[in-house]
């Protein structure tokens, strides 16, 4: 498998040698349970403690108290806005957008159909919000605001420092940040972004599937979702997960001493600028204003091809992406994040996200930019569409 | 392991009669809703045997739908039409072995542009039509004579059975009750003349 491109980092990614050290121990030897009273147990919980104070480091949170393990980052947005809600039984409104990640958009929906008002604020062709639909959505009754900071599939990050000062001015919601695709790829500040409840998944940034955490503003009123014995101060009940949360807690303190982004902005932005400029068929989705994207995403339709077919031959060649098609009959709908954006029809069905991390190197770009071209020349030539090469494509 | 079942995968990454024929005798087009594939065929057909000489496909879709329109094109070269028109959904996908339901809608596109290909074939050869017969299918051309006729030299029961032997009825459809009333009569009246000689 070391032959095998990775640029599918939103998805997953992998366990860091660092991580996988931390958290070896408390896979063998070091098994206690931090609740219990021995000194085996205080160990354990020792090393609890330790993590949860680095991934308060990372998102600069007043104290590690604010901090919270979860299980994964969807646990995280189901809690808060859930949390929220029946903390709240008097507020019956919601506010998020049209692009967020299915744990919250699919969970508004829900809550939509159990009674709650959800006010949906859409985005421009780029995928940015418009402020003044924020200010307009806002009533005396809303009890939560949740955006994402970075999105999934494009990359596009709201500005969530002003959306926080807004809610913070007009109104006394909570505002909840799915900050899932942010961490570990740009530095996060929750005091700076003026948020109350903020949402990471550990396995975004390389540590292991199964952990998460929510930072918890002090003051927030925020009800429990699992009930038991009383664990992380009564907020969320289960056995900490000792091995993940110490993954957690290492991952945590390997992105606060990241300095490579600048070496993935500078693949992805090759990787970008070369497909756009060599690939007649081919266009961003999400802003090109680079200050408003993540470093390590691009995502790039190529029109008048299916989305699967170029996905399947480049895992052919070994190069792992994702696509925003998906194309069986249960579910054909083209990514909802980009039908947001109004993306072309025949330009959401060709959409190839590619998202870089820290284990690139130049020379898997290049072969990737190597590969590509010949694979969408092929598809196009077999596409029946008229005017498939883009030749008008500036001219509609 | 590759991104589809290895039969379709192969055809997928080395796709047959890509293209079109030049100068084409019919050429059918279809989409799918479901999932937003489109397909387009073209074919060059002898006149004389009725038989598809060539077969080419361009489309847009995913590489079940690729490798059964690949599939497809190899089936049908030098298959006389009326056995074209009439071979099932699952003619280029049985052979795969494996296709997730989900998919089947790819190959029902694939035959969907093959019957829009020969309807527009006899679309063009029946504005030439000049006999004074019923014509029963008008997406193959084929009179209530001709359908009788074949009724009774292969002794076919079944609306299936006709196409198989002419076309008829293997284009829209919109005409099998029609050929389930020919079978019928034919049928009910070979019935109250033992000695006609029909079996």
């Amino acid at each position: 498998m070391s032959d095998l491109i990775y640029l599918d980092n939103n998805a997953t990614t992998r366990v860091a040698p660092e991580v996988r050290d931390a958290m070896q121990p408390y896979l063998a030897d070091l098994y206690g349970n931090p609740s219990s009273a021995h000194t085996f147990g205080r160990k354990m919980r020792q090393a609890v403690e330790r993590a949860r104070e680095q991934v308060a480091d990372l998102l600069n949170a007043a104290s590690p108290d604010e901090i919270v393990f979860t299980s994964c980052g969807s646990e995280s947005d189901n809690w808060s806005l859930r949390g929220v809600l029946e903390a709240h039984p008097d507020k019956r409104h919601i506010i998020t957008t049209r692009v967020e990640h299915e744990a919250v958009r699919y969970l508004c929906e829900k809550l939509e159909r159990d009674g709650y008002e959800v006010t949906c604020l859409d985005v421009n062709e780029e995928g940015l919000l418009d402020l003044e639909s924020l200010r307009a959505a806002i009533r005396p009754d809303t009890a939560v605001v949740s955006v994402m900071l970075a999105n999934n599939e494009t990359g596009v990050l709201f500005p969530v420092e002003e959306i926080g000062r807004i809610v913070r001015e007009m109104s006394s919601a909570v505002f909840h940040v799915d900050g899932v695709q942010a961490v570990g790829k740009i530095p996060i500040d929750v005091r700076l972004l003026n948020v109350d409840l903020f949402a990471i998944s550990g396995h975004k940034f390389h540590a292991p599937k199964g952990v998460g955490a929510l930072y918890v503003r002090d003051g927030v009123q925020l009800s429990s979702f699992i009930i038991g014995g009383g664990q992380e101060k009564g907020r969320r009940a289960g056995t900490e997960s000792v091995p993940y949360i110490v993954a957690l807690g290492a991952a945590c303190k390997l992105a606060s001493n990241f300095d490579a982004s600048q070496s993935i902005r500078a693949l992805r932005d090759k990787l970008e600028d070369t497909i756009l400029a060599a690939i007649p068929n081919s266009r961003l989705n999400g802003t090109s204003d680079r200050e408003r994207r993540l470093p390590n995403t691009a995502n790039i339709s190529f029109e008048h091809v299916e989305g699967e077919a170029i996905l399947a031959q480049l895992d052919e060649a070994g190069v792992c992406v994702s696509t925003g098609s998906a194309c069986n009959a249960e579910s054909h709908v083209s990514s909802a994040v980009l039908r947001a954006m109004n993306v072309p029809y025949s330009a959401a069905q060709g959409s190839i996200r590619f998202s870089l991390g820290r284990y690139n190197t130049a020379a898997e770009i290049d072969y990737t930019l190597k590969t590509l071209p010949g694979i969408i020349n092929r598809l196009v030539e077999m596409s029946p569409y008229e005017n498939k090469r883009g030749e008008d494509r500036n001219t509609a | 392991m590759p991104y589809y079942p290895a039969r379709v995968n192969e055809h997928f990454l080395n796709p047959r009669n890509v293209g079109e024929v030049n100068q084409p005798d019919a050429v059918g087009q279809a989409g799918s809703l479901v999932c937003g594939a489109v397909m387009r065929l073209s074919l060059a057909i002898d006149e004389g045997l009725q038989r598809v000489t060539q077969a080419r496909f361009r489309a847009t879709g995913c590489g079940f739908l690729i490798a059964s329109a690949s599939v497809m094109t190899e089936t049908i070269t030098d298959l006389a039409i009326s056995r074209a028109a009439s071979l099932p959904e699952t003619a280029f996908t049985d052979w795969f072995e494996e296709l997730p339901e989900n998919r089947a809608h790819c190959a029902a596109l694939c035959r969907d542009a093959l019957h829009a290909a020969l309807a527009n074939y006899h679309r063009a050869t029946l504005n030439e039509w000049t006999g004074d017969e019923a014509l029963i299918c008008t997406c193959f051309g084929v009179s209530e004579k001709s359908i009788e006729r074949a009724i009774h030299t292969e002794s076919l029961r079944s609306v299936d059975g006709v196409t198989g032997a002419n076309g008829a009825g293997g284009g829209c459809g919109s005409c099998r009750p029609l050929i389930e009333d020919i079978l019928e009569d034919y049928w009910r009246t070979a019935a109250l003349q033992p000695d006609s000689g029909i079996r």
